[in-house]
């Protein structure tokens, strides 16, 4: 009877010593505080899956900046700049032309565009031609369609001139 | 929330393509050479009735116009 007892006391014991390092496991461990992001064009990957710590983009609802653990989301992105902050503070931007913005809820984020390029391969003097000749047609007596293009190119246009200065 | 290019008869497939049409057109001389390529769609189409030949068509161009006709319609 008293090695019963014994042999009890000893199952008792026991899980709570082997048991006590694992259940040591915090919120800040199980929980990345850093984003997946895809950032993909229909002819190149620029990010594949990489942990960054903020991105900023230019939703059509308003700019919005997603980090992780985000509430799953689809957003339309206007023609607009894409700020990635990545680990030690760096940033990356992106001029993207428009796509979609998808937050999965495992902290992941695919970013799809059809054109995007750094800032720096841009010609701020290309785009001051361009606006001077989509204005002439948006304001000119073209078809509604022509109208509608070159208002959509001023769109576009602007957007970039006002991150280009 | 209706976009003026909608209201106009353009797709949104129309808009992308416009919009990055403007962003590869303000490149730099370098890259802006190679992106350009991209924009080009030489896909064409022709229909056949009675066993002939209808006249050929861009795909692209035939698109924008049944686009704009549907939006003057209705």
């Amino acid at each position: 009877m008293s090695a019963f007892r014994f042999a009890r006391s000893a199952l008792r014991a026991r899980p709570t010593a082997f048991a006590a390092p694992l259940q040591r496991r915090g919120y800040a461990e199980a929980v990345s505080d850093k984003i997946k992001l895809s950032l993909v064009l229909p002819h190149q990957t620029i990010f594949k899956s990489t942990g960054v710590v903020q991105v900023n983009i230019p939703a059509a609802s308003g700019d919005m900046g997603v980090l992780a653990n985000h509430v799953p989301s689809i957003e339309q992105l206007r023609p607009g700049l894409v700020e990635i902050i990545e680990e030690g503070g760096s940033t990356k931007q992106y001029f993207l032309s428009g796509g979609f913005a998808v937050v999965q809820p495992d902290s992941q984020l695919s970013i799809n565009a059809v054109e995007g390029y750094p800032l720096e391969e841009f010609s701020a003097e290309a785009v001051k031609a361009q606006i001077a000749e989509a204005q002439k047609i948006a304001g000119g007596s073209g078809s509604e369609q022509d109208i509608a293009e070159a208002k959509i190119e001023l769109e576009v246009l602007e957007s970039l001139q006002a991150v280009l200065k | 929330m209706t976009f003026a290019w909608k209201s106009a008869g353009l797709t949104y497939n129309r808009y992308l393509a416009v919009a990055s049409r403007a962003v590869r057109r303000s490149l730099k001389e370098g890259p802006r050479l190679q992106a350009e390529r991209r924009g080009q769609q030489e896909l064409r189409f022709a229909k056949w009735e009675n066993g002939k030949q209808g006249e050929v068509k861009n795909l692209a161009e035939a698109n924008n116009a049944a686009a704009i006709a549907q939006a003057e319609s209705k």
